[in-house]
């Protein structure tokens, strides 16, 4: 299971740069996925119109992508693979953004093909990949693994480009590949898909000098099935298949590069140059001329005995029909793409990105002719878009962080450039760096509040920031020395500019404590020492200049210990020698600076072999460039390990830095790797100053910090020896991972507790004590945490409740969809205290490993069927839909008792909130839940031994269930088991149909909401001013029979009418679907049922409890 | 702060006026020189085909170590592939001379060679594309291309800095060791590599480690050389190497290319400093 976080980014008016290095359209022409140098993927709408428009933004590589192709049979599964520079792979689910699979091989690869032979093949299929490297290697498409090579017994060499062969004449499918020095080979695919499976090497049937270099593309004709084009960047030729001789060679003019061309239809071809030229071109053939009857007979002979194919040759040659080009001024690279018709509705497009970010369209008539006189005809763009367009258009909606504070600094009237920025999660405070040098600090929750909702007056009380002058440059990297070394001032912050200034500021009182100057360029980054280092007066900080020095300074003594100036490249790793005082830096260029800290001389310098090893050994060593698992990772899992964390707290946590300028493409300067609820990431984007910020929100743990938690501190028995069980049972709920020793029995036994545990706290009087629980929360919290004797205090713990609270609102304004029903924006509003906002929301994921997807502004437009909602915050039609279902789904539990439903506001708000943040959470951990686990979950009670050293998936649901239980016991008395268990089938089976989490959310919160207000629509219209009508109804609804309050929710059901109806039968059918794979899992489900009744029937059976567990615990 | 941005007008217009002049001139010169280094080390690396005029000229290389002569080896360089190889062994038991020598027919493709040379053409393609005639617009992108051309040559230039790290099994299995007529006995593993100018060959001798052995076996991971007393398992055997010889030769062009792949690497990273002072100025306004 990933535990994703709920990213909302902040965008901006300037679109990040992406420089385009790839491009393809999917193959149903409603997609278009660029690579960027940059390393990000986007994914752009393209409508049955051919308009395009920027959707999602995809991060995932670190390094500039190479190449994309399809990765699956496309109508089955919508997934393309992409490739970048440093061997990274992904592969990405076009329709979600999700990356399905992440894997880094030491492999370049330029070209990718995707290969299913569906009879003789078991699995996804293969990609065929070539590149930097001997041969063409077969990967397997579904893991991404290496799982042979296509080898060469004649000089093997790198491989350029490669087209596969398909030919429904001989049946047969080959592998044509032409490598960097022009020699075609040509391998058998088809059979030798054994060979390849026992990891026999498969060497070239034929081969080929082709008396060129620089191979751009190989096509096969499959119209003629007889002709092969293969494009060179200074010319191109067509070949006959048959034998491999020459036809034609076509010599490029003025200085053109050819980039790649493919075959439009029996002998008409279009090739394209580098420079964004297309050219269509006719070959003609004189047995095209010759009638019918001799070709249908020259065809047959020549398929037949290929040795006469010498005939061919002479009979072919081009004719220029039809060009295209883009405006003058253009001479960048290009990157150039044809898609070919496939039926009705689709067209033949020529597509082109470009290095600054524009992707042309062309629209290919079926039928290309030349002008009367014969002259090539020019064919108009259709569409040509980039990113910008999209802000531009979409402009009010993505806001920065910042447009608040500028728009309220009006004595330079326009607004400043943030160059850098730092966010402080204890004291949630943004630092932001500006270009003119000025420095302001603000409230994170209100500057993101004030970008995203609507709302004058929290404009107006908002503007509690600081200014800070003094520097005289831009301000190029900040600190906040705290987070990284506890010992140090609270109060210091570190800014460095670009006039190599680094200034030691008391955030509190606004002023300068000491000034450095560097003389050495830009200071870039900013670095803390870890805590382990020995030396006697505490931490020192790090400045990585911009002419390739590192200095060390003295905060506290402030002076400047160490400045290192041998380096002729770039720094790209810092790393500390923690017992000789060693600093060791890595350039770019890969050699390797050890300086002495004590005497600031250089020890060593070391290049090659020797420095790989010093930068790889001494794990103890801090690392300094960027971990791609750190950044949101870190976060979450750190969190996950709370008990192991005092011992953690020792090591020296990894300085959430990540990569110098060259090492990654996309600097997520990450905040902190403390556990928080909402974070604040700032990211920047290689070669450009162009950044924005992302904040995260981790449902887990804002739920876990709203709710009063069943652990030590609320525990009415007092047993030591229960609570501790419990606590296990949540962190096995937390964790995810199961021990291996898990099985059946300790798994129900454990729930079981789990449920005897919170029924016990129902004991609790009354929702009084929980509000009273809920407020004292963090007082109790931090008590708890004074008292603690670790050595170092969480800040995690110190957060207090109403920013907690904020956090938690600010995130349902985010995933609410405003504007589908104007009565409930109202309501929400008014009783939930949420505001409403300014428009559609970029939504995003971050999920484990560096992987972020974003939308971005406008994405809301790019769903044609979605016209009506547009400017509602909706991800997508689907959510209503299932909002729907969820809402019958809420239904069919006969009598839930809304508890939360009638109290006075204060206490209802945040009641209210809790709750639909716990359900919110439990939607996203059931969606999030893998596919493959899910898919094991009925079996794991069919083989419990054999479960017991593999990895225990059934008790996932029974542990979430078991969570949600008392997540839900612990707020609300009587509750119905079957409520949850509809509402579990309903999500675990959105989770087999793979709808977003996002989307799955949404319409959860959608369908809460709407139930929620639905009882509150009510009450207040009849009875607002008379609390003791109010409490009336609140002890009828609570003590009303089930029969009517089923009927009432059927008149409900009736008021809303038929979309209702449908969707019902909409759930069963999806039930039908799945009930194949879903009876088994329900099985379980009722198990659990089971349990959890008969647990509630004898809250207390202890003994037995205990005996099971004892053997757990042995 | 008031002062600073007045008296950065006049400042301001002499400085851009300096950014066009790098971009238009400045860059097309640093390029062009290093379009000449690139070209000349790519000479070194002849490129084989039958594109060039006749067969690769054959180079001949005499390894041998300053220590002892246990092992000498004659190898015959075309291009980037081992043509032909003669090694011979004195075994330090009995004196006995061993005499192995490549099958006529074969050749053994120096991967490393061959990749060097694969990076640099690369990198003169990436800069062929921008000739005098090509308008640099903004210094992103003079960026963006060095940080490509750049890495080209690192690569380039690791290929023959950093030779593979393969364990003994991986030697044992590669083809190199069934190019040689007669057979190498069974005792025997040859490895050839590049490492930095030079052409090493090493040879290893195996004893079997009985099954009734004491020692401690534990498997060697993977090394360029490896040392006596390394253990591995090969078929099911289990072996340790009980002599490493290694014997290397400079070749002079390699030595040549490394200098070119050097000299060049520092002029796109200087070019980039360069350009990286007026980096205040490309991100406001394109030129």
């Amino acid at each position: 299971m990933r535990s994703a976080l709920q990213a909302v980014a902040l965008w901006g008016r300037k679109a990040p740069p992406h420089s385009i290095t790839a491009i393809m359209i999917t193959d149903d022409q409603r997609t278009i996925v660029t690579g960027s140098q940059e390393g990000q993927l986007c994914l752009w709408s393209l409508s049955p119109e051919l308009k395009i428009s920027a959707k999602e933004l995809l991060f995932g590589h670190s390094a500039s992508v190479t190449c994309l192709a399809r990765a699956r049979d496309f109508s089955k599964q919508p997934y393309v693979v992409s490739a970048a520079e440093n061997g990274e792979m992904c592969l990405w689910d076009v329709s979600s953004g999700q990356c399905v699979e992440k894997t880094t091989l030491p492999y370049r690869h330029t070209a990718i093909c995707y290969y299913h032979c569906s009879f003789r093949m078991t699995g996804e299929g293969w990609l065929l990949c070539c590149g930097e490297y001997q041969d063409v290697l077969v990967l397997d498409a579904g893991t991404l693994a290496v799982l042979h090579t296509f080898s060469s017994s004649q000089s093997p060499d790198w491989m350029k480009c490669m087209c596969i062969v398909h030919s429904v004449r001989i049946q047969e499918d080959s592998l044509l590949v032409v490598s960097v020095t022009g020699e075609l080979k040509v391998w058998d695919l088809s059979s030798s898909i054994n060979s390849i499976q026992e990891k026999q090497d498969v060497y070239e049937k034929e081969s080929k000098f082709l008396d060129s270099f620089n191979c751009q593309t190989i096509r096969f004709c499959t119209y003629t099935e007889r002709l092969l084009l293969v494009v060179f960047s200074k010319c191109w030729k067509i070949y006959d298949y048959c034998d491999f001789s020459l036809l034609w060679t076509e010599v490029s003019r003025d200085g053109q590069f050819f980039a790649g061309g493919e075959v439009l239809a029996a002998h008409r071809i279009l090739v394209w140059t580098e420079d964004g030229h297309s050219y269509i071109y006719q070959l003609l053939n004189r047995w095209a001329q010759m009638g019918t009857a001799f070709r249908t007979f020259s065809g047959l002979s020549k398929c037949m005995c290929p040795a006469d194919g010498g005939v061919l040759k002479g009979t072919v040659y081009p004719h220029l029909l039809c060009s295209t080009s883009v405006e003058e001024n253009k001479s960048l690279h290009f990157v150039m793409g044809y898609m070919n018709e496939r039926k009705e509705p689709f067209y033949k497009v020529l597509f082109s990105g470009e290095v600054s970010g524009r992707i042309t369209l062309w629209h290919i008539p079926d039928v290309p002719i030349s002008k009367f006189d014969g002259s090539p005809r020019e064919i108009p763009i259709t569409t040509t878009w980039t990113l910008q367009d999209n802000f531009d258009k979409h402009q009010m909606v993505s806001q920065s962080i910042a447009d608040h504070f500028s728009g309220s600094r009006d004595e330079v009237g326009e607004t400043v450039t943030i160059t850098s920025s730092e966010y402080v999660p204890n004291l949630d405070k943004l630092i932001c760096g500006c270009e003119d040098g000025t420095i302001f600090i603000t409230k994170a929750l209100n500057a993101a509040k004030a970008g995203l909702l609507e709302g004058g007056s929290l404009l107006k009380d908002s503007p509690c920031h600081t200014l800070l002058r003094g520097h005289r440059h831009s301000v190029t990297s900040l600190l906040y020395p705290h987070s990284l070394a506890s010992k140090l001032d609270q109060s210091w912050m570190v800014s460095g500019d670009r006039g190599s200034y680094v200034i030691l500021w008391d955030i509190f009182t606004e002023e300068i404590l000491h000034t450095f100057f560097l003389e050495a360029g830009p200071v870039t980054r900013l670095l803390m020492s870890p805590e382990n280092l020995k030396r006697s007066d505490g931490q020192i900080l790090c400045c990585v200049c911009g002419d390739h020095s590192v200095a060390l300074l003295h905060l506290e003594g402030r002076r400047c210990l160490l400045r290192a100036r041998k380096h002729l490249f770039p720094v790209r790793t810092i790393r500390w020698h923690p017992v000789e005082n060693f600093l060791i830096v890595g350039c770019t260029d890969d050699s390797v600076y050890i300086w002495e800290i004590e005497t600031g001389t250089l020890e060593r310098h070391e290049t090659g072999e020797r420095a790989r090893i010093i930068l790889n050994c001494g794990d103890d060593a801090q690392l300094v460039r960027s971990e791609p698992t750190l950044s949101v990772a870190s976060e979450t899992h750190k969190h996950k390990s709370v008990e192991q964390k005092s011992s953690n707290s020792h090591l020296p946590g990894p300085v959430p830095c990540p990569g110098l300028q060259l090492e990654s493409s996309c600097q997520v300067a990450d905040a902190s790797s403390v556990p928080r609820p909402f974070n604040v990431l700032p990211v920047k984007t290689k070669w450009s100053h162009v950044g924005f910020h992302v904040l995260l929100f981790d449902l887990e743990n804002l739920v876990e910090l709203l709710l009063p938690t069943p652990l030590s501190d609320v525990d009415p028995s007092g047993s030591f020896y229960g609570s501790d069980i419990l606590r296990r049972a949540k962190s096995t709920v937390e964790k995810k991972t199961l021990t291996i020793r898990r099985n059946k029995a300790s798994c129900t036994s454990l729930q079981a507790e789990a449920q005897a545990k919170s029924s016990g706290e129902t004991l609790l009087p009354g929702d009084s004590t929980c509000k009273f629980s809920e407020e004292s929360n963090g007082i109790k919290r931090q008590k708890k945490m004074k008292s603690s004797k670790k050595a170092r205090p969480k800040p995690s713990r110190k957060v207090d409740a109403s920013l907690t609270i904020d956090m938690a609102k600010l995130f349902l304004s985010c995933i609410l969809p405003w504007g589908v029903d104007k009565e409930l924006d109202s309501l929400c509003t008014r009783h939930l205290s949420i505001l409403k906002l300014q428009g559609p929301v970029s939504l995003g994921l971050a999920s484990n490993e560096d992987l972020f997807s974003l939308m971005l502004p406008g994405w809301d437009a790019c769903n044609t069927e979605m016209k009506e909602y547009s400017g509602v915050n909706l991800c997508s039609r689907k959510v209503l839909d299932l909002s729907n279902k969820y809402t019958t789904a809420l239904l069919n539990q006969t009598g839930i008792p809304r508890s939360l439903e009638n109290h006075c506001d204060a206490l209802q708000q945040s009641d209210a909130i809790v709750y639909l943040l716990s359900r919110l959470f439990l939607v996203n951990k059931l969606v999030n839940m893998p596919l493959d686990l899910a898919c094991e979950t009925d079996r794991p009670f069919k083989m419990e031994s054999v479960h017991n050293k593999v990895r225990f998936p059934g008790s996932d649901i029974l542990n979430l269930s078991s969570f949600y239980g008392h997540l839900k016991n612990g707020r609300h008395e009587c509750h119905t088991p079957e409520a949850d268990l509809s509402l579990l089938k309903l999500i675990s089976c959105w989770r087999d149909q793979s709808v977003q989490v996002t989307e799955a959310i949404q319409a959860a919160l959608l369908a809460e909401v709407q139930q929620h207000m639905k009882s509150l629509r009510d009450t207040p219209v009849r009875s607002q001013p008379d609390p003791v009508a109010e409490h009336s109804i609140c002890e009828r609804v609570q003590t009303s029979a089930k029969v009517e309050q089923a009927e009432e929710l059927e008149l409900q059901c009736v008021g809303t009418s038929s979309p209702l109806k449908t969707s019902v039968s909409s759930v069963k059918q999806g039930n039908d679907l799945n009930s194949a794979n879903f009876q088994d899992t329900e099985d379980i489900l009722d198990r659990c049922v089971l349990e959890e009744s008969e647990s509630a029937g004898q809250p207390r059976h202890r003994p037995w409890i205990a005996k099971v567990c004892s053997c757990r615990m042995c | 702060m008031a002062t600073a941005m007045a008296a950065s007008a006049a400042e301001r217009a002499v400085l851009e006026e300096e950014f066009r002049w790098l971009l238009h001139a400045e860059v097309h010169a640093v390029l062009r020189q290093l379009q000449d280094i690139l070209k000349e080390a790519s000479l070194r690396f002849t490129l084989p085909g039958p594109s060039t005029e006749g067969p690769a000229k054959q180079e001949n290389f005499i390894l041998g170590s300053c220590g002892t002569d246990q092992v000498k080896g004659v190898l015959t360089l075309q291009g980037d592939a081992l043509s032909q190889a003669d090694v011979n062994l004195k075994m330090p038991r009995n004196n006995q001379l061993l005499h192995f020598a490549f099958r006529e027919d074969k050749q053994w493709k120096l991967q490393q060679i061959q990749d060097a040379r694969n990076h640099v053409s690369q990198a003169i393609y990436l800069l062929a594309n921008r000739d005098e005639s090509y308008q640099f617009k903004t210094g992103a992108e003079v960026l963006k291309l060095m940080d490509a051309v750049m890495l080209q040559l690192t690569r380039a230039r690791n290929r023959l800095t950093t030779p593979a790290t393969l364990t003994l099994p991986e030697i044992a299995a590669s083809g190199l060791t069934r190019m040689f007529a007669p057979t190498l006995p069974s005792d025997l593993l040859v490895n050839v590599y590049i490492n930095l100018n030079k052409l090493c060959l090493t040879v290893y001798q195996l004893h079997t480690l009985q099954p009734t052995s004491t020692k401690n076996f534990r498997p060697a991971g993977g090394a360029v050389l490896h040392s006596p007393g390394a253990m591995f398992e090969w078929g099911s055997q289990r072996l340790e190497v009980s002599h490493v010889h290694k014997v290397e030769c400079v070749i002079p062009w390699l030595n040549d290319a490394l200098v070119y792949f050097t000299v060049s690497l520092q002029l796109c990273q200087q070019l980039k400093d360069k350009i990286s002072v007026f980096s205040s100025y490309w991100s406001s306004r394109p030129f």
